[in-house]
């Protein structure tokens, strides 16, 4: 037996929640990190789409009204109500809800909890008129006066706002991110990619969602979207495993939990959920699936690639914050 | 500067006995909930038999000069008293737990009422001129409030010529809890 350096701790901190490791996030904050993400990548998609409507060809089928096609007013009007959706998880999961007017009192630059509620807010106006200007010919049917006077007032307008608010989606997606990795306490969410990590699967998530709900003439794109996203995705999961491997003993440690200790997510090790389920199921056979139709292949179910991805992601969002607080805090 | 009050704690762990009397003061002082605490003892044993040393040390809030749990907090609840430690607002807090998260003494909790909750260095009395409840306590005068604006002779002598540590310091909190080192005991 090598001499060994050994050192017995025993403690008689005694906080729920706090030991024997962190358990303060449960499935609200990932399922609202989800659909943040998935919320900022309908927004990034459709925003994109209408401001470069004609150069890809599925241009409005009503080119007198300006009206993009189905997938887009869908997906225009979901952004904001997946949105909300993880909002009303976000403040389920506060210990105090009554006081979430606390975090409108002020701004605190250093808390990106802080900037976050406070995108959140920026978020809404322009998603649902954008939301609004792409459904406007339905939105007129109802005859709603103050409907009329708002389209009547930014119809002329919907590219400046689709541009603007590609931005906001970004913002969005990369927020829900950030949100973990500045805790620098915390070795595996203590990494700069998580930011493009989250913004990457938020929108092959939404991609995925897009793929679902489109009709069978705008499928296409929304195919090829997702392909590339999940290329993407792929290439940036690579990194920051990497970057958590290469690090310092906190970093490569809090990787090893994530990606090849012992450690469990309901009965299973998280090796198995990364690796089989995220990466496998989640990335590469749906990457494998879309690449073979866009060949001309025939899959007989073309709606399993779509739903493995949204699976996908959201296991990702899982893994990341449970395996996050159970892994020791910075040493 | 003269006046601006820096307190802190130095811990002398050479006659510190983990008699836990520090915890049941606290909790009694600050009406900490059945099956939580403010501050806790550690016992830890290093090398090899029959190589073996011991430190039993209080631990609790290290009233950091830039303390994470202050930089997330995104409504102010957790914020920088005047008296140099570090406090939380009750009526601010609505118990997103990112201050728990930031923190890497895990020094905080979710009180059972909805809001985060730590050691406030016994701020109620140091305010009347008192010592903490912790301090006031200890039986063997391991524990010591200091302001380290203005350190008191007996705590500058008590860690002259000593090992001081303080914990975590790479974290950059800039820590205001000390710790006498063990090592310094004769034999050790």
């Amino acid at each position: 037996m090598t001499a060994t350096a050994a050192t017995e701790i025993i403690s008689t901190k005694i906080n729920p929640n706090v030991v024997p490791h962190l358990h303060i996030w449960e499935w609200q904050i990932p399922l609202y990190l989800f659909l943040g993400g998935m919320a900022g990548g309908l927004l990034v998609i459709t925003s994109i789409m209408i401001v470069l409507k004609r150069k890809f060809g599925i241009g409005p089928k009503d080119a007198g009204e300006g009206c993009p096609c189905l997938a887009i007013r869908i997906g225009s009007a979901l952004s904001p109500i997946l949105l909300a959706v993880g909002m009303i998880f976000l403040f389920l999961d506060l210990a105090h809800p009554l006081y979430v007017w606390a975090f409108y009192t002020t701004v605190q630059p250093t808390s990106p909890m802080s900037a976050g509620s406070w995108i959140l807010v920026a978020f809404f106006p322009l998603a649902v008129l954008q939301a609004m200007l792409v459904n406007k010919r339905q939105l007129r049917t109802f005859d709603v006066g103050i409907v009329h006077k708002v389209l009547d007032w930014t119809e002329g307008h919907m590219t400046i706002v689709a541009l603007v608010n590609a931005h906001i989606g970004v913002g969005i997606g990369i927020y829900t991110g950030i949100l973990l990795s500045f805790f620098s306490a915390r070795p595996l969410w203590s990494s700069s990619i998580l930011g493009m990590l989250f913004l990457v699967s938020g929108i092959s998530a939404a991609a995925a969602l897009m793929l679902l709900l489109a009709p069978e003439e705008e499928k296409p794109i929304y195919s090829m979207i997702d392909a590339n996203a999940i290329w993407i995705e792929l290439v940036t999961v690579g990194l920051f495993v990497l970057g958590g491997l290469t690090g310092s003993a906190n970093s490569s440690g809090a990787m090893m939990h994530l990606i090849g200790g012992n450690a469990v997510m309901a009965g299973i090790p998280y090796a198995y959920w990364f690796w089989g389920l995220f990466v496998g199921a989640g990335l590469l056979v749906p990457l494998l699936l879309e690449f073979l139709e866009a060949a001309g292949v025939h899959i007989k179910y073309p709606n399993v690639a779509p739903i493995m991805v949204l699976t996908g992601g959201m296991l990702l969002r899982f893994l990341i914050v449970f395996a996050g607080q159970s892994y020791h805090t910075f040493m | 500067m003269a006046n601006k009050k820096n307190y802190g704690m130095v811990i002398d762990t050479r006659v510190c006995v983990g008699c836990s009397a520090c915890v049941y003061a606290c909790k009694s002082e600050n009406a900490v909930p059945e099956g939580y605490c403010r501050d806790w003892v550690v016992q830890e044993t290093k090398g090899n038999f029959p190589k073996l040393t011991m430190e039993n040390r209080s631990e609790r809030c290290q009233h950091c000069e830039n303390a994470p749990c202050v930089t997330y907090c995104p409504t102010r609840a957790s914020h920088y008293a005047e008296d140099g430690t570090v406090q939380i607002n009750r009526s601010l807090c609505t118990g997103c737990k990112a201050c728990l998260a930031a923190c890497p003494y895990d020094a905080r909790y979710i009180h059972p009422d909805g809001f985060a909750d730590k050691c406030s260095l016994c701020h109620h009395r140091i305010e009347q001129g008192l010592k903490t409840a912790c301090v006031s306590v200890c039986p063997t005068g391991s524990l010591h409030l200091v302001d380290f604006n203005d350190p008191d002779e007996e705590a500058q002598k008590l860690m002259a010529g000593r090992i001081v540590y303080r914990q975590k310091e790479h974290a950059g909190t800039g820590p205001s809890l000390f710790w006498i080192s063990a090592s310094n005991k004769p034999g050790a």
